[in-house]
C-alpha cells in the first residue's frame, strides 16, 4: 500500500517537473526565471508588460495547449490499454484492438480525400470514423458469441477492413499534397494543437479518465474471465460495454486530434504493472500519470531534438521499445507472462 | 467420519431445489429432466463419470448458463428473476481452476468476494481489507495473504478461492471438483476444511466429486448422474451401494466397509 503511494507521489512530481520543462525547452528557449515572471504577470492579470510579450505568447498560445493535451492524450492511451488488457485478460492488448485506430485513421484519409486538409474536417471525421469502426466490432463480437475471443476477432476483422479502404485512398490519392498528408497523419504529432482542440478533446478525455477512476476497482474481478466475474455478481457484458464505451470515447478524441501515436497504450500499462502491480485501484491512476509523463517527454524530444520537428509516434516506438525491451530483461522474475 | 450431527429442520427445509432441469448445447441435450434439492448444513456430492453433466450442472445452477427446461429455486427465489449481484449474494462458487493473467495477490483475490455486496462504484475499503484477511485467517493462510495468487501450490489456491467464497457470505456453496488437481494429502485437507466450514457456518454445500470413496467419506446426501440424466439421488447410505455405482460407472465393483465405519469402492479384482 505504502509502495504505491510513494510511486504515485513521485509520478506526479516527475509530471510537474516535465510539464515545466517542456514549457521552458524548444526552439524559443524561456530560461526559468522568465518563466516563472510570465506566469506570475498572467495570474495577475498583468498583460501590459512589453518584455515578456514574445515569451508569454509562446508559453500560452504554443505551448501550454501543447502540453496539456500531450498529457491527456498520454494518460487516455494508457489507461485505456490498462483497461482492455484487464477486459481482455492480455497484457499484449493495446487500445486499438477493437479497430479504433484503423477507423480513426480511415477517416482522417477520407476527410483529406474529399475535403482537403481543413484540421476540424479531418480531427471531426477522425473521431466518428474511429466510434464507428468500433462499434461494428462491438457489434459483430457481441453476435459471435460475445466473448473475448470473438471481440477480439471481430476487431480483427474491423482493423483489417479499414486499414483496407486507407489503402485504398492512398492509392487513388494525388500522390503530391493528399497522399503524404495521409501519410503524416498517421505518424501522428501534436504539432497542430490550438486551444480549441485543446479545450474540447481535453474535457472529454478527463470526463472519460474520472469514470475509468471510480469504475477501477472492478477491473480485478473482470480480468479473473467471464465466469468468474458473473459468479462474483458481475453483469460481464454490461460492464465490458461500459469499459468498451468509455475507453473507445477518450481514445477517438485522442488520435482524432494527434493522429495514430502507437506504442504508449500498449507499453505503459506494462511498465505501471511492473511498478505498481496489477491491482486496478492503483494500476489506472498510475498508468495515467505515466502515459501523461511518457507522452509529453517524447513530444518535448520531438520538437528539441536537432534536424526539425518529427512526428512524436516515431519517437514513442523507437525509445519506447528498448525502454521496454530493458523492462523486460531487468524484470524478468516480476513478469505477467507465466501461464 | 462425518462426526456432525445433521439438524431436523434443515432436512425440511431445503434452500436449493432443482426442478425437472433441462440443458443443451444446440439440439444436443446434456442434461435431462434433473429434480433434486439441498439443505443447509449438508454436503451434496455430485458424481458420475465424465461427460455426465456434472459441471453443466454446477453452471446452470449458478445461472452461468441458463437451462432450456425447469427451473433452479434458491431461498424462495427463482433463479430467471434474479440479477446477477442477488446471485451472488446467494451463492458463492470455488472455480475449478482459475488461471490468472495478472498477478494479483491473495489478499486481492478474496477481496474480489465482496463485490456483489458493495455499492456501485464503490471500491473495497480498508476494512474490507481487514475482514478478508480475516476470511483467509479463518482457513488457516493468513500468511498468504501477500503472495502472489499464479505462484501458489495447487492445494493454496483452492484454499484461497475457496476463502474468496466465503467471504461472499452466502448460504449456499458450489464447488467444481476442487480435489481434482490435487495430491493426495491435499485432497483430504481441503475436504476437511470443507466439512468444517460447511458444519460451522451451516452452509449448503454442493460439490462435484471424481472419486466416489472421496464422496462416501463427507457427503451426506449424493447425486449420481449418468449421460446428462439424474441415476439416483438421495442420503449417502441410499446411493452409495454396489448396483448404483456398477451402473453409473461401468465397472464391476465392490462397497467395503472400514474398521472407521466408512465405505469404499473398489474395483473387482480382474
Amino acid at each position: 500500500m505504502k509502495h504505491h503511494k510513494m510511486a504515485m507521489f513521485l509520478a506526479t512530481l516527475t509530471l510537474l517537473g516535465v510539464v515545466i520543462a517542456s514549457l521552458a525547452l524548444g526552439r524559443y528557449r524561456i530560461d526559468l526565471k522568465t518563466l516563472a515572471q510570465v506566469i506570475f504577470s498572467a495570474l495577475q492579470g498583468d498583460n501590459g508588460n512589453t518584455i515578456l510579450a514574445t515569451p508569454s505568447m509562446v508559453l500560452f498560445s504554443v505551448r501550454l495547449p501543447r502540453v496539456i493535451v500531450a498529457v491527456m492524450v498520454g494518460a487516455s492511451l494508457s489507461v485505456s490499454g490498462a483497461v482492455f488488457q484487464g477486459l481482455f485478460r492480455n497484457p499484449l492488448v493495446s487500445p486499438s484492438i477493437l479497430g479504433v485506430t484503423s477507423g480513426a485513421s480511415f477517416g482522417a484519409a477520407l476527410a483529406i480525400f474529399f475535403a482537403g486538409s481543413s484540421a476540424w474536417a479531418v480531427g471531426s471525421s477522425a473521431f466518428l470514423w474511429a466510434l464507428i469502426a468500433v462499434f461494428l466490432a462491438y457489434q459483430i463480437g457481441r453476435r459471435g458469441g460475445n466473448s473475448v475471443t470473438s471481440l477480439v476477432l471481430a476487431g480483427v476483422i474491423i482493423s483489417a477492413l479499414f486499414t483496407a479502404a486507407v489503402s485504398f485512398l492512398k492509392y487513388k490519392a494525388d500522390p503530391y499534397n493528399q497522399l503524404p498528408a495521409i501519410v503524416f497523419w498517421t505518424m501522428g504529432s501534436f504539432n497542430s494543437v490550438i486551444w480549441a482542440d485543446a479545450v474540447r478533446v481535453s474535457s472529454l478525455i478527463a470526463l472519460g479518465l474520472v469514470c475509468i477512476y471510480i469504475l477501477r476497482w472492478w477491473l480485478n474481478p473482470m480480468a479473473l474471465g467471464d465466469e468468474d466475474a458473473t459468479t462474483l455478481g458481475i453483469d460481464v457484458p454490461r460492464a465490458r460495454f461500459i469499459y468498451i464505451f468509455i475507453t473507445t470515447l477518450i481514445v477517438a478524441a485522442s488520435v482524432s486530434i494527434c493522429g495514430n501515436i502507437g506504442w504508449v497504450g500498449l507499453v505503459v500499462p506494462h511498465m505501471a504493472r511492473i511498478i505498481v502491480g496489477s491491482d486496478h485501484d492503483a494500476l489506472i491512476p498510475f498508468s495515467a500519470l505515466s502515459g501523461g509523463i511518457f507522452m509529453l517527454v517524447m513530444d518535448t524530444l520531438a520538437r528539441v531534438l536537432p534536424g526539425g520537428e518529427i512526428p512524436v509516434g516515431i519517437l514513442t516506438s523507437l525509445i519506447g521499445a528498448p525502454f521496454f525491451a530493458y523492462l523486460l530483461i531487468t524484470n524478468e522474475r516480476k513478469g505477467e507472462w507465466q501461464n | 467420519m462425518n462426526t456432525y450431527p445433521l439438524k431436523e429442520a434443515d432436512q425440511i427445509e431445503p434452500v436449493l431445489f432443482v426442478k425437472n432441469l433441462s440443458f443443451g448445447y444446440g439440439h444436443r441435450l446434456v442434461l435431462q429432466d434433473i429434480t433434486f434439492s439441498v439443505e443447509r448444513g449438508i454436503i451434496c456430492g455430485l458424481l458420475g463419470p465424465n461427460a455426465s453433466g456434472k459441471t453443466t450442472l454446477l453452471k446452470c445452477i449458478d445461472g452461468v448458463f441458463t437451462p432450456k427446461d425447469g427451473s433452479v429455486h434458491v431461498e424462495g427465489n427463482s433463479m430467471s428473476s434474479l440479477g446477477r449481484r442477488d446471485v451472488a449474494k446467494l451463492m458463492a462458487v470455488v472455480p475449478q481452476q482459475t488461471t490468472v493473467v495478472f498477478s494479483f495477490t491473495a489478499l486481492q483475490m478474496v477481496v474480489m468476494g465482496r463485490a456483489a455486496r458493495l455499492t456501485k462504484f464503490r471500491l473495497p475499503s480498508t476494512h474490507d481489507y481487514h475482514e478478508a484477511e480475516a476470511a483467509l485467517d479463518g482457513l488457516g493462510i493468513a500468511d498468504l495473504a501477500g503472495r502472489f495468487f499464479n505462484e501458489l501450490s495447487g492445494g493454496e489456491k483452492q484454499l484461497v478461492l475457496l476463502a474468496r467464497a466465503l467471504f461472499q457470505d452466502t448460504h449456499i456453496l458450489l464447488l467444481d471438483e476442487p480435489t481434482s488437481h490435487l495430491d493426495f494429502k491435499n485432497q483430504f485437507m481441503l475436504m476437511d476444511v470443507i466439512l468444517d466450514v460447511t458444519k460451522k457456518k451451516h452452509l449448503a454445500t454442493i460439490i462435484s466429486l471424481h472419486d466416489p470413496n472421496l464422496a462416501a467419506r463427507y457427503c451426506d446426501r449424493m447425486v449420481m448422474l449418468k449421460s446428462g440424466r439424474l441415476y439416483k439421488e438421495g442420503l449417502k447410505d441410499d446411493v452409495f451401494k454396489e448396483n448404483t455405482l456398477e451402473q453409473v460407472y461401468g465397472i464391476k465393483v465392490r462397497v467395503e466397509n472400514t474398521s472407521h465405519g466408512t465405505s469404499v469402492v473398489v474395483p473387482e479384482q480382474r
